[in-house]
């Protein structure tokens, strides 16, 4: 792997199980987030992650917005029930902010059929375990468009959503309903599609395509180990 | 002829599938000999879908069900289901042909060997890493035959393969199969309302009655046009849809069960732009869908919406159900996308094109009741069901029909309570002679009695009985639509 090396925008060349573990490790920094100094680090730390590493233009920049809105009413819930302390309020909304900003970047980056590469090639997880996830992962691209046929069909029928904000969510609740009986309705489909290409009888599935692993790869996850501890040292340190 | 080595054969099968009392398959003896064609016909809910999946080995594990009797396969199976969108395992077109050898622990080079040859079979010559979300309705088609195709099937099963398709979309799918069965010993079964496009590669017509019991196997010799009377007369009164026999007579559907409260109303559609917007993990992507649409929906008529596939019909019948809201130009007559939803309802009746995406409840009998019940309008669920043949499946669960039913069901559900504007978006598809006349009935019917009618169709013996028409054009350049407007020709 030459020529494509370089630290800005590493992110979109590494394999789908390396951005998903560092997901995870946005969960593992978000539990060293203890005070307002471990959580100033942390953020900062997954903050210069992101700005050098994840390349421009990835995915909908609205997605942040809903980072924003969870930080924003976590810590607003806190400051109203922890008794107005703002300190305590700002390290559950920075918390929230490390626990989720990793996984809502890098989320659009992630290829459904190269995580199943590594998840079955690399990790060994049983393959229809693996086949699966790649399945859901490729059906949840689609759960915008599920939801907009969803709600047109209630709207159509006269059974849409009502005035004022309390019909509104209800309506919200009954179109969620729809997409999941909708989704279990083509997963079925699905199922049985997969099945008549003999999933159901495979015994000993190969995979089409290797599962790489880069140095790019063991660097970018040995820098978001690096991040994920420095809550801790933090912690350690004072 | 000399009798050929048996590929498949099907022994006493009988199917019940989970939550019917009556069973779906009963009795059904069928052997198939390698390298024959076969066609399967026979009424909507007759059971052929079901007979496909018996094939297929799905019977029992993917659906539910109580199953007796024997079958038997040699070697592997593909299958091509009717919606080729559910089939879809993987984001890219070479992975997702890939997946059928994989299945098969083929190693790697042997995979892509059979990937390459089955894409290149039926014709989809788009590099390997083309995102399956990236494919028209006959592409998409053509990518689940070379998944099946991958597999190296000894039999392979299609169910309407075309039925979604217009002409020369579903001419291109028919030679993608013959073409690639051609000089081989694969064995085919293909389930298709129009059997007359099949004839001359078919060995052997198989009709399915109701009950699920076989009633004829004909030769398809004696089924084109111009041959003896005969088994092309009983084929027909089974509801068969054969070359040169005229469509039926639309039914003559009751005013009480179409009459609309008022008079419909008088549709204007100017300049009418419609962008499509989907949102997904990677990004927003914006379609432009219609661009600049003149057309007149007069009250009191049928108006049928024509033109190729992806030139906007959809769009164009969902912007006139109030779904769309317009980039630039505007309707006048039909309800705004900021209508109330039971002003909606009220107005207008909208069924899609795909029928699932138009039901709600859980009971056959809910479903044609909810709008009806939410508008204070008294429907005739009985008298309803019987003229589109459901009348058998009144508590069964809406997703657990036939396409054709389901069709149906969608159909019933959009219109129970009279609305006086009457939106269809492929009402005939996957229809038997008789459940068209019930639904071409349904249609004229509500015209006749005052309601401004639109449908969508490429069904030309639809088109027929229409009274006004709407073509969409596409790009004539056939350069991306997104940046070139369509033409369209009002008639
Ligand atoms: N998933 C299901 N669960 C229960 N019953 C079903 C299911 N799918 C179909 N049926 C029923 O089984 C019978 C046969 O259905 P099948 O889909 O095989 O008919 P078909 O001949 O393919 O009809 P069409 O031409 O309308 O597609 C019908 O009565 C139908 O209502
Ligand atoms: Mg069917």
């Amino acid at each position: 792997m030459t020529g494509t090396t370089g630290v800005v925008g590493a992110l979109g060349r590494v394999n789908s199980l390396v951005l998903v573990t560092l997901g995870l490790l946005g969960l593992v920094a978000s539990l060293g987030v203890r005070d307002l100094a471990s959580a100033g680090v942390a953020l900062g730390a997954c903050l210069a992650f992101g700005l050098l590493l994840l390349p421009r233009g990835t995915g909908p920049a609205a997605r942040f917005l809903a980072v924003v809105v969870a930080v924003a009413s976590v810590a607003w819930s806190t400051w109203l029930l922890g008794g107005h302390d703002p300190t305590v309020a700002a390290v559950a909304g920075m918390r929230i902010a490390v626990l989720a900003l990793p996984g809502v970047a890098l989320a659009p980056l992630v290829d459904p059929s190269g995580l199943a590469d590594q998840l079955g090639q690399r990790l060994r997880l049983p393959a229809r375990f693996v086949v699966g996830v790649a399945a859901a992962l490729q059906r949840f691209e689609r759960l915008g468009e599920v939801w907009e046929q969803a709600s047109r069909a209630r709207r159509s029928r006269g059974v849409g959503p009502g005035r004022g904000p309390v019909g509104r969510s209800r309506h919200a609740a009954s179109v969620t309903f729809a997409v999941l009986a909708a989704t279990l309705r083509d997963a079925t489909a699905m199922s049985v599609a997969m099945d008549a290409r003999g999933f159901a009888a495979a015994h000993a599935r190969t995979w089409a395509e290797p599962a790489p692993w880069t140095r790019t790869d063991t660097a970018v996850l040995a820098l978001g180990a690096v991040a994920a501890a420095l809550p801790y040292a933090v912690l350690v340190v004072r | 002829m000399a009798s050929r080595e048996v590929r498949a054969r099907l022994r006493g099968l009988r199917w019940r599938p989970i939550g019917r009392a009556t069973p779906a398959l009963d009795d059904l003896d069928l052997t198939i000999g390698a390298g024959e064609r076969i066609g399967l016909v026979g009424p909507s809910g007759a059971g052929k879908s079901t007979v496909l999946h018996a094939l297929a080995g799905v019977l029992g594990e993917a659906l539910p069900g109580e199953l007796s009797g024997t079958v038997h396969v040699d070697g592997a199976v593909g299958l091509v289901l009717q919606d080729p969108g559910a089939a879809v395992v993987a984001g890219r077109i070479g992975r997702d042909v890939a997946f059928g050898p994989e299945n098969a622990g083929l190693p790697r080079d042997e995979i892509w060997r059979r990937t390459r040859h089955a894409l290149d079979r039926v014709g989809l010559r788009y590099p390997l890493e083309r995102p399956t979300s990236a494919l028209s309705g006959g592409e998409l088609h053509r990518l689940a035959l070379a998944g099946a195709l991958a597999r190296a099937p000894g039999l392979l099963l299609l169910d309407e393969p075309t039925a979604m398709l217009d002409p020369e979309a579903a001419a291109e799918v028919r030679a993608a199969v013959v073409g690639a069965i051609d000089g081989t010993d694969t064995a085919l079964v293909v389930v298709d309302h129009h059997v007359g496009p099949w004839l001359e590669h078919l060995d052997r017509v198989v009709v399915l009655g109701p009950g699920g019991r076989i009633m004829h196997e004909v030769s398809p010799g004696a089924l084109h046009d111009g041959a003896a009377a005969g088994p092309r007369d009983e084929l027909t009164r089974a509801g068969v849809w054969l070359p040169g026999v005229p469509p039926p007579a639309p039914l003559d559907v009751p005013a009480s069960l179409v009459v609309p409260d008022a008079a419909g109303p008088e549709v204007a559609v100017d300049g009418l732009v419609v962008d499509l917007t989907t949102r997904g993990l990677r990004g927003r992507t914006s379609t432009r869908a219609l661009a600049g649409v003149d057309a007149r929906l007069p009250a009191g008529r049928l108006t049928a919406v024509t033109g190729p596939s992806g030139a906007g019909k959809s769009a164009l019948v969902a912007a006139l159900a109030g779904h769309l809201r317009p980039a630039a130009g505007g309707v006048r007559g039909a309800p705004s996308r900021d209508a109330r939803s039971r002003e909606l309802a009220r107005a207008c009746g909208w069924v899609p094109q795909h029928p699932e995406h138009g039901l709600l409840a859980l009971r056959v009998r809910d479903e044609v009741e909810l709008t009806g019940r939410r508008l204070g309008v008294p429907v005739d669920v009985e008298a309803v069901l019987g003229l589109l043949r459901l009348d058998h499946l009144v508590d069964a669960h809406p997703f657990r029909l036939s396409g054709g039913e389901q069709r149906r069901l969608a159909l019933a559900a959009a219109l129970a309570h009279r609305p006086g504007l009457v939106l269809l978006d492929e009402p005939t598809v996957g229809q038997d002679r008789r459940t068209w006349a019930a639904v071409a009935g349904w249609a004229t019917a509500a015209a006749r009695h005052g309601a401004t009618v639109a449908a969508s169709t490429h069904d030309a013996d639809l088109v027929a009985l229409a009274d006004h028409r709407v073509r969409l054009g596409r790009d004539p350049l056939g350069s991306d639509r997104a940046t070139s407007p369509g033409g369209v020709v009002t008639a």
